[in-house]
């Protein structure tokens, strides 16, 4: 005779494991739940910076432990060996917590949302401006930037290339332009989107630089060759929105699209225009054809590591992301490798989209005098210009560093600063500033992996495009 | 006899406390997890996002919404499709390893230690395992089929039938495990009497073994199917819910929704749908294990 477990299989028991299933929404509850509904917005009232007088010294906050909360990036690789002099000149004792890059802001996000005040710098994007300032999680820096209380003399913010300083500015309102409100981060790096290549294919073969995207797309398909397991070129294809802002947003905007219109006061989706359908077509079927196999999985190591090896013969992304692969000895290519700016759009424009990687400061910090000084210190011309002295921080934010010290160091890196200079006048932040920026961008690369899956451009993108306008009305 | 001892005196107040005093434990458990279920529930009825930290009540908006979004009812088919093909495919090969490891081999034994390893690997750590595996520039896949570089195991086609392989890889060996502890607790009586009576080996496994071994194999679909519609790490590892949205279980949605989005009452509505169909499957699923617990018991029928 069969003799089951009843005790441990009894109706009740097992429909209380259903309570497991409960348990998560219990999880997701519980994480919103450590604002509480309610929470509070950004302080209308004075600012942390009004309480610092007297005359400006680097030892004001001295005795403090200050907590850092960055991704293992070039950035901070670069500036942690450095910390050290920033404690010996400011008496500021600093803790650094490294989150990995895939969850770097998924541990920011709920740190934050959870009104702790842990971590007191962090990294952040331009993008995060919008996300994060609205629910008052960052301090306006505005204040302390004014208060010379606060800030060395010899700082000149000024000297900040004007589009990251107005990329890290908004008031929060629905078509606000970037650059209107309060400054909510110190810019600390910066990418510019182009396209590394492999120069010594390149020059064996005697292939020209490509004069337009349709060029580009032929160039891209004639270097692939799967038996050889190469192919012509790679860029982002994951489901994220960072498989949106690199490559795809500089080429769409160079060839006529915009992602969203201003009509009565609504932001409209308009990703669905002719040219936009006729370039995000483009796009996929160049993926399709002349990308990576697993497309829809790639973000920006795994694109750079295949330019390393040779795999792929171009990458369309950041600068600073592909620049440390031509270090001597950082990959198999290394010296191998040239920038240009990739290809103009019809109208000859060179639009390209910006990433700034910045330093926010928590509005919940409890060491916000000792948190300024070390942002004011990393981004300052004697800790960036060291910086790029002796580590491998690419683009400094800075013109007089970039003018000096980073110029000096291209001399290996053949069409870096050409790429540069064709691109920097168009250069800025293409999108428009919304506070549903990372779940309405995710939504565009989730199309985007649709249209490379086979479905119709036209129809997914108008698709797209009512979601998003309704997303933004709600 | 050891006699003589009294039992001890226990106060009156000291006995009168005792039950609620046992039932603290209990007690904080459940306040532990209906308090932050309730909270969901109710946010379920907000409009509350990280965007908008002073939330208004907006009645049945986020159900309408959910209801009418097409990529809600996306979710739902494939963490239905997920549930269903995984467990099949388990239970299947599960019963089938079962019956081999019953036969009483050297082999059998080794296998019998060897099966558990997948077990022992946190499924986060398998699904990355089998990312780089199923790499077609560099994974093993590809090169040991000679399907090249351009098989792509997670393109919009596959990538569900390759999250339900990574599925069936781990959890395979837990039905088996389940499903064998069944099959050698069977009585031996009924298998030597058919043996007598010249009974092939089909019609003995069909007539007697699965009857008798039916209410295991429930047990296992039952555990299996309700993990199955709560999956999340295997997928979000492998394929984040992509491409498209080919693998967007509810879980992943909800995630996506809550942590990532900051939109914390539309997250909560996903997961308190999820739980909605979870407790209904489980519902029905248990009264079938009841009936087939009465059946093989000779009760019913």
């Amino acid at each position: 005779m069969i003799d089951l477990p009843k005790a441990m299989l009894t109706r009740r028991n097992v429909l209380g494991a259903v309570g497991v299933g409960a348990a998560g929404l219990a999880a997701s509850s519980l994480l919103s739940g450590c604002v509480g509904v309610g929470g509070t917005p950004a302080a209308g009232g004075g600012s942390a910076a009004d309480g610092v007088t007297g005359a400006f010294d680097w030892k004001k906050a001295s005795g403090t432990t200050l907590h850092l909360l960055q991704t293992p990036h070039v950035y901070q690789q670069t500036y942690e060996p450095m910390l050290k002099d920033f404690t010996e000149k400011t008496g500021i004792t600093v803790v650094a917590d490294l989150v990995p890059e895939a969850d770097y802001f998924t541990k920011l996000n709920t740190e934050l949302a959870g009104g702790q005040g842990t971590h007191d710098v962090f990294m952040m994007g331009a993008y995060w401006v919008w996300q994060y300032g609205p629910p008052g999680w960052l301090e306006n820096l505005d204040p302390w930037l004014k208060n010379e209380s606060a800030t060395a003399p010899e700082y000149d913010y000024e000297d900040i290339y004007e589009g990251l300083r107005t990329s890290m500015k908004w008031d929060f309102n629905t078509g606000s332009k970037v650059g209107t409100g309060g400054t909510y981060a110190i810019p600390w790096g910066f990418e510019i989107n182009n396209i590394a290549y492999n120069k010594k294919v390149f020059d064996a073969k005697g292939i020209k630089l490509p004069t337009s995207f349709d060029n580009l797309i032929d160039l891209a398909v004639s270097l692939t060759d799967r038996s050889k397991n190469q192919y012509g070129i790679a860029f982002r294809g994951s489901r994220s929105w960072a498989t949106i802002h690199p490559g795809f947003m500089s080429q769409f905007a160079r060839e006529g699209g915009v992602d969203y219109q201003l009509k009565d006061g609504a932001l409209t989706g308009a990703m669905n225009s002719d040219a936009a359908v006729s370039f995000t077509q483009k796009w996929a079927d160049l993926a399709k054809h002349a990308g990576p196999t697993s497309w829809t999985t790639y973000d920006y190591p795994q694109c750079t590591g295949d330019l390393g090896d040779g795999v792929a013969m171009m990458v369309y992304d950041a600068d600073s992301a592909t620049y440390p692969k031509n270090k001597p000895g950082a990959s198999k290519m290394a010296g191998n490798l040239g920038w240009w700016a990739g290809p103009p759009g019809a109208s000859g424009s060179y639009a390209t989209n910006i990433w700034t990687w910045a330093l926010g400061l928590n509005a919940k910090s409890k060491n916000k005098l000792a948190a300024w000084m070390f942002m004011q210190w990393a981004s300052s011309k004697e800790a960036t210009t060291k910086a790029v002295q002796t580590g491998t921080l690419a683009d400094p934010p800075r013109k007089s560093v970039f003018d000096g010290a980073f110029k000096q160091s291209l001399s290996a890196f053949p069409g870096y600063l050409e790429a540069f200079d064709q691109v920097v006048s168009e250069s800025k932040i293409l999108f428009t500033p919304q506070k549903k920026f990372l779940e309405t961008t995710e939504d565009w690369a989730v199309a985007l992996q649709d249209i490379y899956g086979g479905a119709n451009a036209k129809t997914r993108l108008d698709q797209l495009a009512a979601s998003v306008t309704k997303k933004q009305a709600s | 006899m050891v006699g003589g001892h009294q039992p001890p005196t226990v106060s009156r107040a000291r006995r009168q406390f005792r039950p609620y005093l046992l039932s603290i434990p209990a007690t904080v458990v459940l306040i532990g997890i209906l308090y932050p279920f309730a909270l969901g529930v109710y946010y379920t009825f907000l409009n509350y996002s990280a965007t908008n930290p002073a939330p208004k009540f907006v009645g049945l908006q986020n159900y309408i919404y959910v209801f009418t979004d097409a990529a809600f009812w996306n979710s739902a088919r494939v963490t239905v499709t997920f549930a269903i093909a995984a467990t099949l495919l388990e239970t299947v090969l599960g019963i089938g390893i079962a019956l081999l490891l019953n036969r009483s081999s050297l082999i059998g034994k080794i296998f019998e230690k060897v099966l558990i390893l997948p077990l022992m690997i946190a499924p986060v750590i398998a699904a990355v395992m089998w990312k780089l595996m199923f790499n077609p520039q560099f994974g093993v896949l590809n090169y040991m089929f000679g399907l090249g570089s351009t098989f792509d195991f997670l393109n919009a086609d596959r990538a569900l039938w390759s999250v339900v392989l990574v599925d069936a890889w781990i959890y395979t060996p837990f039905v088996a495990i389940l499903v064998l502890a069944g099959v050698r607790s069977l009585p031996k009586e009924p298998f030597e009497a058919s043996a007598v009576d010249g009974a092939n080996w089909f019609y003995v496994f069909r007539r007697l073994m699965l009857p008798m071994m039916w209410p295991y194999i429930l047990v296992a679909v039952i555990f299996r199917f309700m993990d199955c519609l709560k999956i999340f790490d295997i997928i979000y590892v492998l394929t984040s819910g992509g491409p498209g949205d080919a693998t967007k279980s509810m879980q992943v949605g909800a995630y996506i929704q809550s942590v990532l989005n900051f939109n914390y009452s539309m997250g909560s509505t996903y997961m308190f749908l999820l739980w909605i169909i979870i407790y209904v499957v489980a519902n029905q699923l248990v009264k079938l294990l009841n009936k087939a617990q009465a059946r093989a018991a000779g009760s019913e029928g």
